[in-house]
């Protein structure tokens, strides 16, 4: 694996997007499996100051992360 | 429990969403923190949300039973470390990391200060970079990356890669102020 391939799939890994599986359960990353264990260190502490960044930008202090569970658990838009 | 914090319970208890959003604004980074000896395991990311969602399931059956602390991320850690447990098994991994401590409370958050900072160094990033990390934080997870970079007109390498450079460039200019994210345990 080169290095761009592996920048490109530490930010996929990043992304608070996550599939469902049949039974709407939340699936792990492609891209996170494919990384070897010092790059998945990398992400998360990547994480850590990604999404404390996107709650400080937010008006209620939400990440990217709750935003997306709350997308899930219905929270209306004009609720937010 | 403060009374207040009995009272946001007995909210989130009776479905009150927007007792859960202030609750997640608080507690979402310390429980990504408490899953750091994880990290290297399982897709914490994908834990994390999972474990939010059993929370806001569960949350009607709740009690404060002790009185100590906030019992509904009790729960949550509860629910994360299993769940971060189950999918390690699940992988054939034999070693189970050991829990770490906890970091502080983070009930300063959302802070102005971070946030006027945060947005000048957004504003500051070239363009490209800009358009692209807004559009990931736009979307709030809930789009694929093919697609947010399919409605910019980028393609999806052209997008991941700009997203990374966002990325650092913010890093460092909230380093330039003294703001070191990644070393910091919320």
């Amino acid at each position: 694996m080169t290095d761009r391939e592996r920048e490109l799939l530490v930010e996929q890994a990043l992304s608070a997007h996550r599939e469902r599986d049949a039974q709407g359960r939340v699936r792990s990353s492609p891209a996170w499996h494919d990384l070897v264990e010092s790059d998945r260190a990398a992400v998360f502490d990547a994480a850590l100051a990604l999404r404390t960044m996107e709650a400080a930008l937010d008006p209620e202090g939400l990440s990217t992360t709750a935003r997306a569970v709350l997308a899930r658990v219905g929270m209306p838009s004009s609720a937010r | 429990m403060s009374d207040g914090d009995a009272a946001e319970l007995a909210q989130i208890a009776r479905g009150d969403q927007l007792a859960f959003t202030r609750w997640l604004a608080r507690s979402e980074l310390r429980l990504r923190a408490s899953l750091r000896s994880f990290a290297t395991t399982v897709d914490v990311e994908a834990i994390l949300q999972e474990t939010l969602l059993r929370v806001w399931q569960v949350a009607p059956k709740v009690t404060d039973r002790d009185g100590d602390g906030d019992p509904l991320f009790r729960l949550a850690l509860r629910v994360a470390r299993n769940l971060a447990i189950d999918e390690v098994r699940r992988t054939g991994r034999a070693v189970l990391p050991e829990p770490q401590g906890l970091p502080e409370d983070a009930r300063h958050l959302p802070d102005p200060w971070l946030r006027a900072l945060v947005e000048r160094c957004l504003a500051e990033l070239p363009r490209q970079p800009r358009r692209a990390i807004q559009q990931r934080i736009a979307s709030a997870g809930g789009a694929a990356d093919a697609s947010l970079a399919e409605e910019i007109g980028m393609r999806l390498n052209t997008f991941l890669q700009n997203v990374g450079r966002a990325r650092s460039l913010l890093a460092k200019c909230l380093s330039r102020s003294g703001v070191h994210l990644e070393s910091e345990r919320p």
